[in-house]
C-alpha cells in the first residue's frame, strides 16, 4: 500500500513538472527568440525560411539611438508615468482613508463609482477626451498623457491603498486621537507610514499599466513631443522596408527590464494589487 | 509612528483641559470624510462623466469636420442595422470568451499544480515574464512569429503537424486564433498569480484534516479548495473579462481587423469609425452602446465583490 502510494507520487510529480515545465518553455522561448531578433541584422529577420542561428550584431541598439529621438521617447514616458503616479497618490491616499475609516452617507456609492471607472473602456471616452484636449490645446502633449494615465489608474490606486488601510487596527488611531492628534495629522504621520507597502504596490502597478497604455497615447501623441515607448514602437517602420523588428525588440527589452525589477520587488503583494485589494496574498 | 505619538502626547493634557476649544464643529466633522474623497471623485468625474455626457450628446449629430447636424437617434438606428457593428460585437464576444476560457483553465491548472511546489517562487517569476512586456511589443512578437517571420508555421512543419506553411493572418479562424494565443500568452499570468495567492491563503488545517481522513489530492482540490476559491475566481475573471472586452492594441498592430473584418473588436470599430473615417457622431453612438454594455457588466458582477469599508 505504502509502496503503491510512493510510485503514484513519483508519477504525479513527473506529470506536474512536465506541465509546469512546458508552460515555462512556452513563456520563455518567445522571449529568448525575440531577444535574438533584437541582436541580429535586419536582413536576417523577414525571410522565406526563418533563421534560428543568426549573426550577432548591435545594429538595432545603434539604430534606435541614431534613427529616432529615443531620448525624447524615454523622457516623455518618464514624465507622463511618474507624474501620473504622483497625482494618483496625492488624490488616492486621502480618498482611501475616507473610504476605509469613516462611516457616512453614500460611502458605498462613492467607493463603487471610483471602482467603476476602472471598468470604463478606453474606447468609450477616447473620442470626447480627444476633443476635450483639442479645445484645451493639449493634443500631442506629455501633460495630457499624464492626466489620462492618472485618471486611468486612480481607481486601482485608491482601492489598493484602502485595502491596506483596513488592515491597520483602529486602536492605534484612537490612541493618537486621545493624545490630541488631528485627523489629518494621524493620516500623514501614522497611517501613511504604516501602509507604505500598499502605497508602493499601488504605485508599481500604476507604473506598469501606464507603461503599457496604448490607445489614448496613440490618439493624443502625434510627434516626438509626446510619443511614449509603447506607441513609438508602432512607428518603427522604414517605409517600403516594412516593420523594423530588431529595433522594436530592442526597445521592448529596454522597457521590460525596469518593469521586471519593479514587479520582483513587490512580488509578495502582486496578487493583492492586481485584484485591487480583493485577494490578500 | 511611535515618534508621532510621543510628539503629540504633550498635547493630551492641554486637550483634556479644554476639550471644547479643540473639537471642531459638528458640521466640519461631518464634512471631513467628504472633503478627503472629493478631489479624487471630482478628478474622475471630469475625465469619465463629462466625456460620457459628451459622447451621448455627440451621438445625436452627424459630424463632418466642424459642421454638426442634429439628426436625433439616426446614428443609433443606422448602427443597429450595420453589419460591421454586429460583426465587431460578435468578434469581441468570440475572441474574448475564447481567450478568457483558455486563460482561466490554464491558470487554474498551473496554480493547482504549483502552489505547494517548493519552487513556487521561481515558477511565479517565470510565468510572469510575458505580462511584463508592453502589449504593443507582445503584439509585434506574435505578428512576427505568426506572419512576417513564419516561425510558427516552420516549427509546426518541422514536427510534422502541417505539410505547408499556414497563412495565419489571412484565414478568418486562424487570425482569430492568433489573437487569442497572443492574449493567452500575455495575460494567463494575471489569473495565475491571483489563483496561487488564493490557494496559498486558504486554511491549511482543513486541507490537512481532509488528507488525514484519506481524501485524495484531486478530491481535496475539487471539493474543498475550489469552492473556497469561488469568490476570488469571480473577481479575477471579472477584472480580466473587462480588459478583454476592450481589446484593442493587438488588433491594431497584428491584424487591423482583417481578414474582411473578422478580427475587428468593438474598440477597434469605434477607433476606425472615428479616427479613420472621421464619422465622430456615429463612433460616439457605438461608444455609448459599449458604455452601456460595460455598465451592465459592472453593475451585475463587480458590485457584489467589492465593499468600501468596514461594516
Amino acid at each position: 500500500m505504502a509502496r503503491r502510494r510512493k510510485t503514484g507520487n513519483a508519477g504525479s510529480l513527473l506529470l506536474r513538472y512536465l506541465v509546469l515545465g512546458s508552460w515555462a518553455l512556452f513563456c520563455v522561448a518567445p522571449i529568448i527568440w525575440f531577444l535574438t531578433i533584437g541582436l541580429r541584422p535586419r536582413t536576417e529577420i523577414v525571410l522565406p525560411q526563418p533563421l534560428y542561428f543568426p549573426t550577432f550584431t548591435l545594429d538595432a541598439w545603434n539604430m534606435i539611438w541614431s534613427s529616432w529621438p529615443m531620448g525624447a521617447y524615454l523622457r516623455n514616458s518618464l514624465i507622463a508615468i511618474f507624474g501620473s503616479v504622483l497625482i494618483d497618490l496625492l488624490l488616492a491616499i486621502p480618498a482611501a482613508y475616507s473610504l476605509a475609516r469613516y462611516k457616512y452617507r453614500f460611502r458605498e456609492d462613492i467607493g463603487f463609482y471610483i471602482l467603476s471607472t476602472r471598468m470604463m473602456a478606453p474606447a468609450v471616452v477616447a473620442i470626447p477626451i480627444f476633443f476635450l484636449f483639442k479645445t484645451m490645446g493639449l493634443l500631442d502633449s506629455v501633460w495630457a498623457l499624464m492626466l489620462i494615465y492618472a485618471a486611468m489608474n486612480l481607481s486601482l490606486v485608491t482601492w489598493i491603498v484602502r485595502s491596506y488601510m483596513l488592515d491597520i487596527p483602529p486602536e492605534i488611531e484612537d490612541a493618537a486621537r486621545t493624545d490630541g492628534a488631528s485627523d489629518l495629522r494621524i493620516l500623514v504621520s501614522i497611517i501613511v507610514p504604516m501602509c507604505l507597502p500598499g502605497i508602493i504596490t499601488a504605485g508599481v502597478i500604476a507604473v506598469i499599466f501606464a507603461i503599457n497604455e496604448f490607445l489614448f497615447t496613440l490618439l493624443i501623441a502625434s510627434t516626438q513631443n509626446a510619443y511614449t515607448l509603447s506607441v513609438a514602437l508602432a512607428n518603427f517602420t522604414g517605409g517600403s522596408d516594412g516593420i523594423i523588428y530588431n529595433a522594436i525588440a530592442m526597445v521592448a527589452f529596454i522597457a521590460f527590464v525596469p518593469a521586471m525589477l519593479l514587479v520582483v520587488a513587490i512580488q509578495q503583494h502582486l496578487s493583492r494589487g492586481l485584484t485591487m485589494g480583493a485577494v490578500k496574498g | 509612528m511611535a515618534q508621532a505619538i510621543t510628539l503629540n502626547s504633550g498635547r493630551a493634557a492641554q486637550v483634556a483641559r479644554s476639550p471644547l476649544r479643540r473639537r471642531r464643529s459638528p458640521l466640519q466633522r461631518k464634512a471631513f470624510p467628504y472633503l478627503l474623497v472629493a478631489p479624487a471623485v471630482i478628478y474622475l468625474l471630469g475625465i469619465t462623466f463629462y466625456p460620457g455626457l459628451y459622447a451621448i450628446y455627440q451621438s445625436l449629430f452627424r459630424v463632418r469636420f466642424n459642421s454638426w447636424t442634429f439628426i436625433g437617434l439616426d446614428n443609433y438606428s443606422k448602427l443597429l442595422a450595420d453589419n460591421e457593428f454586429w460583426a465587431s460585437l460578435w468578434n469581441t464576444f468570440l475572441m474574448g470568451s475564447g481567450a478568457l476560457l483558455l486563460e482561466f483553465l490554464i491558470a487554474l491548472t498551473l496554480a493547482a499544480l504549483a502552489y505547494r511546489d517548493p519552487f513556487i517562487r521561481s515558477w511565479r517569476i517565470v510565468f510572469l515574464l510575458p505580462m511584463l512586456f508592453m502589449p504593443s511589443a507582445v503584439s509585434f512578437i506574435w505578428k512576427l512569429a505568426f506572419n512576417d517571420g513564419r516561425v510558427v508555421s516552420d516549427l509546426l512543419m518541422r514536427i510534422g503537424l502541417i505539410g505547408q506553411p499556414l497563412d495565419f493572418l489571412g484565414d478568418v479562424w486562424l487570425a482569430r486564433l492568433s489573437l487569442i494565443i497572443t492574449d493567452v500568452w500575455q495575460w494567463t499570468p494575471f489569473l495565475f498569480v491571483i489563483f496561487v495567492a488564493a490557494l496559498q491563503g486558504q486554511d491549511a488545517e482543513i486541507e490537512e484534516a481532509a488528507r488525514l481522513d484519506g481524501a485524495r489530492w484531486s478530491q481535496i482540490f475539487w471539493n474543498i479548495s475550489l469552492p473556497m476559491l469561488r469568490p476570488i475566481i469571480a473577481v479575477a475573471l471579472v477584472l480580466r473579462g473587462i480588459d478583454i472586452v476592450t481589446m484593442f492594441t493587438s488588433i491594431f498592430i497584428i491584424t487591423g481587423g482583417t481578414p474582411g473584418g473578422a478580427t475587428e473588436t468593438m474598440s477597434y470599430f469605434i477607433y476606425r469609425t472615428g479616427f479613420k473615417r472621421f464619422d465622430f457622431g456615429y463612433a460616439s453612438a457605438a461608444s455609448v452602446l459599449l458604455l452601456a454594455l460595460t455598465v451592465i457588466i459592472a453593475q451585475s458582477f463587480v458590485k457584489r465583490f467589492f465593499r468600501s469599508g468596514r461594516d
